[in-house]
């Protein structure tokens, strides 16, 4: 915890850590200082003489005033760290974001990323002055008041510092007991919740199949029989409940004992033991503030963990040789390419070996699942594969750096991602320098042009946060007119089903037909789309299974007919009285 | 500039002065004015929502500089511009506020504060409807209420008139408002106007005059039983109180009340602005209150209380195991008191024997305390097994017998909030969250009152500490107000902005920095806000933690005790008990608020659980007569109305009948009603009138097993049950032979895949194998194959991964439809060409029906839509390029 913590400050500030430890020591010791100088003022107060104790007075509002001044030190440097390691922690997360592989983005990891980003915020602000600050604190003022008690009565500071550790101890493990406990309660809970969710999330089938009552009788039995199971588990709960209670009463008691047995014996006089009795006290309010703690640091364990998370990421080095940019169309080879998302997992692409020449278009057909996305992303560079080499001009993508990979390909996504800003910025992100003209002719090839037409402010029209204020068809078109501008000598385009409208359909086609001369690779679903390419991919459980022109391949009657009979058949299905069959 | 005691002390609490300029002034109505204005600095402060107020700072009208406080709601509001406007009741005679509004002209400035403003929200699952009650100084809240209340709530609006242009202020306007107005006969005619009816489940907004709200309140909650959470009273205006005419530092109106200036009266005519004449008033007024008064209203019953109802047998549990809590927090304090008891005996010099007693007794109550813990511990826990077994078990009982639109209604994420979450926050409110909220009150408490007994004086110094720690909360809630608000959004924004990013990567990657760049710039913006927000409270919440630690505690205890000691007679050893109990009194009383955010959680749970288990129920009729002869598959719906609030019907009048063999499609625009037209046929919910009936059958007289084994359906959401493929299959039909199973997956397109899967039929499914949308699709319908019901509904689905798994569950519905009564619920209207009927619906109703060709060719609104319809032009498209 501290280790990231430290990670996350920036160089600048590393030194006012240094400081701020200091002023954390020190604040200890002021209130040690204070504690101890309880015993003269006791004592004198108890003494004949009570005006004895007004020097002593005055020394403990000084000790108490320079606590003040130093705590309130300790705060301002400690949110100054905080705010810091906000900082840093934000930038370093978005930084390394965009240089981890594609594939380590799972949906958990994702999760993990948003949250890291999102949600940790005020955590880490207050996280100094309010966990690390009476952490260290609550640890080393037990410590301190023991080894001051050391000359006064030494068998009250052995005990006191004996004590510290047992307390630690009992507190420790009264925690995890209680975290156990919960755990196993909250696991309990949701198996025998989890068949009633089942019972509810299928009431229409049980339903419409008439088997409620049977399978709720199954459900009520079961959930009978784990019942009892439950409640032995939750006597677990109990011990973690009472231990650092009892621990903490019993050394108060054994602490007062010792006070009481050293004054009958004389060792100490009686002023004194009463004024060490309120010592023992204070001595042990530290471990009840840790207690109060505990959920705090265990809340921040995890928003650092996430964190930690992100930031060990694997992340592609910036190496590699820097490739002249490539305007023209090029060849793209894959050899003997295998890609699998996880090592345990079935290759998502098997041993592909394929050659797109330069200057031609090629579709991408078969079902879900047969690996035509990644496809793109390998040669778009967004994914590395797990064997083999993807080539673009010949240059090895995996040889170049980010920037020359970044310069090859221009994608049109299935999901079209528009960042908040106007139309006209999102355009060109395809081509920050581009002229009047090539953005104009970009824009008339994906029909954006019509759409800028209809809004009132025109190119400057904001697209909303990921493009909401426009709908998905121009958010496509938006996203296709950016890919046409990059000036990258390959184009690839991944075809949506769910757009099903016929302004992306032209706006799709124009993609694939302008005149501008690149290495064309489109995923197609669509017939229309199909019929414009020179040539078909059938792709199925990750390879190749048919290759050529659209006719040869419909002449030959294998999968690829078959995908165009079945596509041809559901565009045209009717549902229609039918007579009972037989 | 002089604002008086209230001006001061909201200036200590930071709010602050934004100037506003007049932008300029409209006339709603003759007495009615809108002034906009602009402020650049204001929305930093204020946030433009339904009800919010602002107080304005207007001059003395007589020219002192006194200046006068009135607050208006927002009617207007942008927080980008910083424009925003007010509106104003004019009256006779003026005061500061009408005066100023008179003659307000562009370029003018004033002088506005955001503080302590208020906020209407519609919760999640809104109220049976709105009961809202004002006249017109309350008409702009009013309006932003009914702006923001669904078009599906019922509103009663009930305005009372003090002058006769009132009507002429606009309203928002809303479907299911109905408006009462009456004119203000004395301080007892509000309430007395309001309906006796039965307000069950309805929330009551008030912002009435403060003399009628007095009795409106006692009304409202004695005789119609509203309770506390469902209702929100605030006077607006004060009758007869003098307003404006108070000058210097005595000019405050009411603190309690945001009020808007008085609307001059319409009864009596040109009321004096003396409180002695109109108190002189009243006498009238009341005259007629009893007599007119309405018979008694019935008291409702709120859906809101229910959690009460679903804890009620655990009430003496519970109260039980607070006072054992209770006695064990004052155990747990027991040793310290013993430890002064100890010091006592010690400076008397007594006996080591009489010490050790005291220490045998530590040790006793410490046991005692003990074994009394572990005992509460167990016994609630025991309890809410118990307790959680049963609801379980009821639970289980009652989701077999909601009608199934309740779960469609809720989704699975709301059914798991209920069945799930819910179970869970019960289980921490009975075995926790009371004991918890038990101690953090009595330790505190009786520290206190232990410690006054032994010192008063001592005592109130403890309280210096607390004092400090309230007024500094006070001050930096009041200062964070907007920024809270503000700070909800930028966690709501980032969240998106970060999963936008995230999602967005592979863009980032293609197309490099720019794409970026808003991301990083938004990001920078929340670590902005942040420092912005909390940088400035870095001192007070310092000063918090520094007067509520041990160390404060002690050194003042120690100072004030020494001074005591010295002068004042006190006897050093009552010192004790402070300097062993005072110190941790701050942080004691810190717990308070945490220990008492349990229980909210646990009766919101017990509410949303009582309200399930107090849903209504499908009932079997009894049947009306036997019906012989009709064949099983003919369905009627006969004039059926339905809707899912009560007069809110979204099915209306609807007569059809569905005869074997024919398919008959529903068509039109979404929300039209298709699908709960169809659901009502599968008796998801009990149609409001008129019947359904089925082979001759009301359906409301069929179990649901005869029902079901009449009509059947295959919607959009594939329920799989927890099994075998083979049992998935056959859950209707549990005796049928493998051959027909395997008949049945055939049909649907499914045998081939099945065979493929490990254990072919036999495999478990979710365990041993995951199948696609369209498998499991196909799968339900290989079911309905087998189940074979005479009618059947059928969801066309609209979208599929590929085109492939399209093209296999067409065939396999064509294979489930044959020979059957279908109804399908079309989304696309191509593939429902062939229909032998098409049902186009329009806001529940019928609108036209008929063939395919004989809609096309009438040219009327099936036409209309067929030819709008984007999924239309592109099969027409897909066809002509594969032509």
């Amino acid at each position: 915890m501290i280790r990231t913590l430290l990670s996350l400050l920036p160089a600048s500030h590393r030194g006012r850590v240094t400081g701020y430890a200091v002023l954390t020591v020190g604040s200890v010791l002021l209130r040690a200082v204070g504690v101890v100088l309880l015993v003269p003022l006791v004592e004198a107060l108890f003494s004949t003489t009570p005006r004895d104790a007004l020097p002593w007075v005055a020394a403990l509002t000084a000790a108490t005033a320079a606590g003040w001044f130093v705590d309130s030190r300790a705060a301002r440097v400690g949110y100054d760290l905080g705010f810091a390691t906000l900082d840093g922690a934000q930038h370093d997360i978005a930084d390394r974001l965009t240089r981890v592989p594609l594939g380590w983005f799972t949906s958990r990891n994702t999760a993990t990323a948003r949250q890291a980003i999102a949600s940790t915020g005020p955590d880490l602000v207050g996280l100094f002055a309010y966990q690390i600050s009476p952490l260290a604190q609550a640890v080393l003022l037990p410590v301190t008041i023991g080894l001051a008690l050391l000359p006064i009565a030494w068998p009250l500071g052995l005990a006191a510092l004996a004590g510290v550790p047992v307390l630690l101890g009992a507190l420790w493990a009264s925690g995890r007991i209680t975290r156990r406990a919960d755990r196993v309660a909250a696991d309990a809970n949701s198996a025998l919740t989890e068949r009633i969710v089942e019972f509810a999330r299928t009431q229409q089938a049980l339903r419409a199949a008439r088997r409620v009552e049977p399978a709720r009788g199954q459900t009520g039995a079961a959930l009978a029989a784990q019942h009892g199971a439950t409640v032995r588990l939750l006597l677990l709960q109990i011990p973690g409940q009472l231990l650092f209670g009892v621990a903490s009463q019993a050394a108060l008691l054994l602490m007062a004992g010792t006070t009481t047995l050293l004054a009958t014996r004389g060792v100490l006089d009686v002023p004194e033991a009463v004024a060490l009795i309120v010592v023992i006290a204070r001595y042990l309010e530290p471990f009840a503030v840790l207690g109060d703690l505990a959920p705090g640091v265990e809340t921040t364990r995890t928003t650092l963990g996430r964190i930690r998370t992100v930031l060990d990421a694997p992340a592609a080095a910036a190496k590699g040789a820097a490739a002249p940019p490539t305007g023209d169309s090029v060849d793209v080879d894959l050899r003997d390419v295998v890609f699998r998302y996880d090592r345990s997992d079935a290759p998502v692409l098997d041993g592909l070996r394929v050659t797109f020449e330069a200057g031609r278009t090629t579709a991408i057909v078969g079902p879900s699942g047969s690996g035509k996305s990644t496809l793109l992303a390998l040669v778009a560079g967004l994914l590395d594969p797990t064997e083999g080499t993807v080539t673009v001009g010949g240059h090895d993508l995996a040889s170049l750096d980010a920037e020359s990979r970044r310069g090859l390909a221009s994608v049109v996504f299935q999901d079209p991602y528009l960042f908040e800003g106007t139309i006209r910025q999102n355009v060109l992100a395809g081509r920050p320098g581009a002229d009047d003209d090539q953005l104009a002719r970009a824009m008339t090839l994906a029909r954006v042009d019509e759409l800028v037409a209809r809004l009132p402010d025109g190119l400057d029209t904001r697209v909303g946060e990921a493009g909401v204020a426009l709908s998905g068809g121009e958010r496509q078109r938006v996203s296709i007119a950016r890919a046409l501008l990059k000036p990258a000598p390959v184009l690839l385009l991944d075809e949506a089903t769910s757009a099903l409208d016929t302004e992306n359909e032209a706006a799709v086609a124009a993609a694939i037909t302008h005149t501008r001369q690149r290495t064309r690779i489109v995923v197609a679903h669509r017939l229309a789309t199909i019929r414009g390419a020179d040539r078909v991919l059938f792709l199925e459980h990750g390879r190749i299974v048919e290759d050529g022109p659209v006719e040869a391949l419909l002449d030959s009657g294998g999968r690829f007919a078959e995908f165009w009979r079945q596509q041809h058949d559901a565009a045209g299905w009717r549902i229609a009285e039918v007579p009972a069959v037989g | 500039m002089a604002r008086g005691f209230q001006g001061a002390v909201m200036r200590g609490f930071g709010a602050r002065d934004h100037d506003a300029v007049v932008v300029g002034t409209e006339r709603i109505a003759p007495h009615f004015l809108r002034v906009r204005l602009r402020s650049p600095t204001l929305f930093q402060d204020a946030v433009a929502e339904p009800t919010a107020w602002l107080r304005f700072w207007f001059p003395d009208p007589d020219g002192s500089d006194t200046e006068h406080q009135r607050a208006y709601t927002l009617t207007e509001a942008d927080e980008d511009t910083g424009e925003f406007a007010v509106d104003i009741v004019l009256h006779e005679p003026a005061g500061p506020a009408s005066l100023w509004a008179r003659q307000a002209e562009p370029g003018q400035s004033i002088q506005v504060m955001s503080f302590g403003s208020s906020k209407f929200s519609v919760p999640e699952e809104p109220p049976a409807g709105y009961l809202l009650i004002g006249d017109a100084a309350s008409t702009p809240a009013i309006n932003s209420i009914i702006a923001v209340i669904p078009a599906d709530v019922p509103i009663e609006l009930y305005l009372e008139q003090h002058h006769a242009d009132d009507p002429l202020i606009p309203l928002t306007d809303h479907p299911r408002l109905v408006l009462h107005r009456f004119p203000r006969s004395g301080p007892e005619s509000l309430a007395a106007a309001i309906e006796a009816r039965d307000w069950s489940d309805w929330y009551v907004w008030a912002g009435p005059e403060a003399g009628s709200l007095k009795h409106l309140r006692v009304r409202l909650r004695d005789e119609f039983g509203f309770p506390k959470s469902e209702s929100y009273q605030q006077a607006y205006w004060s009758h007869g109180r003098a307003m404006g005419k108070r000058r210097g530092e005595k000019e405050s109106e009411p603190a309690a009340t945001a009020a808007p200036e008085a609307v001059a009266p319409v009864v009596p005519a040109a009321e004096p602005r003396s409180a002695a004449v109109a108190e002189a008033g009243e006498p009238a007024a009341a005259a007629q209150t009893p007599a007119d008064r309405p018979a008694k209203a019935t008291r409702g019953s709120w859906q809101a209380a229910a959690g009460g109802r679903l804890l009620r047998p655990l009430r003496p549990t519970l109260i039980t195991a607070g006072i054992l809590q209770g006695l064990l927090a004052l155990l747990q304090l027991a040793p310290f008191v013993l430890l002064v008891e100890l010091a006592r005996r010690l400076l008397a010099g007594d006996e080591s024997d009489r010490l050790w007693t005291l220490g045998s007794l530590a040790l006793s109550l410490l046991g005692a305390g003990t074994v009394l813990e572990a005992a509460l511990l167990l016994w609630l826990h025991g309890v809410d097994a118990r307790f959680a077994r049963d609801l379980r078990a009821r639970l289980l009982g009652k989701l077999a017998r909601l009608p199934l639109g309740w779960f469609t209604a809720r989704g699975s994420g709301g059914v798991k909030k209920v069945v799930q979450d819910d179970t869970l926050a019960l289980h921490y409110l009975v075995t926790h969250a009371v004991p918890d909220a038990v101690a953090a009150v009595v330790a505190p408490v009786a520290v206190l009152a232990y410690l006054f007994w032994v010192d008063w004086r001592l005592g109130l110094v403890l309280l210096v500490p607390v004092l400090v720690y309230i007024v500094t909360t006070a001050i930096m809630v009041v200062q964070s107000g907007a920024k809270i608000h503000q700070a909800q959004r930028w966690a709501e924004r980032m969240n998106g902005e970060a999963a936008a990013y995230l999602e967005g990567q592979p863009v980032v990657r293609v197309f490099g920095g720019a794409t970026a760049s808003s991301f990083r710039s938004r990001l920078d913006g929340y670590i902005a806000f942040l420092n912005e927000w909390q940088r400035p409270f870095i001192g007070k919440k310092t000063l918090i933690d520094i007067a509520t630690r041990p160390g404060t505690f002690l050194w003042l205890l120690t100072a004030v005790g020494t001074f005591l000691v010295v002068d004042g007679g006190l006897d050093p050893v009552d010192l004790l008990p402070f300097l062993l109990l005072g110190t941790t009194f701050g942080a004691r009383l810190l717990g308070i608020g945490y220990g008492l955010s349990g229980l909210r959680d646990g009766i919101v749970a017990a509410r949303r659980l009582q309200n399930t288990l107090e849903g209504r129920e499908l009932e079997v009729r009894a049947p009306a007569a036997a019906h012989t002869g009709t064949p099983h598959g003919r369905v009627v719906f006969d004039r059926v109305t339905f809707g899912y609030r009560p007069g809110v019907p979204v099915i209306r009048e609807v007569s059809l009948s569905l005869e074997p063999g024919t398919v008959t499609a529903l068509v039109g625009p979404s929300g039209s009603g298709k699908s709960t037209l169809a659901g009502l046929l599968a008796r998801f919910h009990d149609v409001d009138d008129g019947e359904i009936r089925v082979g001759g059958s009301d359906i409301r007289e069929l179990s649901a097993d005869e029902l079901y084994a009449r009509v059947g359906f295959v919607f959009q959401d594939a329920q799989l049950v927890a099994g075998t493929v083979r049992e998935n299959i056959a859950l209707a039909v549990p005796d049928a032979t493998d051959a027909d199973v395997e008949r049945a997956a055939r049909d649907a397109q499914l045998h081939d895949r099945i065979v493929a899967l490990p254990h072919g039929y036999d495999t478990v499914l979710g365990q041993d194998a995951r199948l696609s949308g369209g498998e499991r699709q196909r799968l339900t319908i290989a079911r309905a194959i087998l189940a074979d019901t005479p009618v059947l509904i059928l969801d066309e689905a609209t979208a599929f991964a590929d085109p492939e798994s399209e093209y296999l569950v067409q065939q396999a519905l064509n294979r489930l439809a044959a020979g059957r009564t279908v109804l399908v619920i079309a989304h696309r209207l191509h593939t429902v060409t062939g229909a032998t009927r098409i049902v186009l619906l329009e806001d529940g109703a019928i609108a036209e029906t008929g063939t395919h060709d004989q809609l096309f060719a009438a040219e009327g609104r099936y036409r209309r839509l067929w030819d709008a319809s984007p999924a239309v032009a592109a099969a027409v498209v897909l066809e002509e390029a594969t032509r």
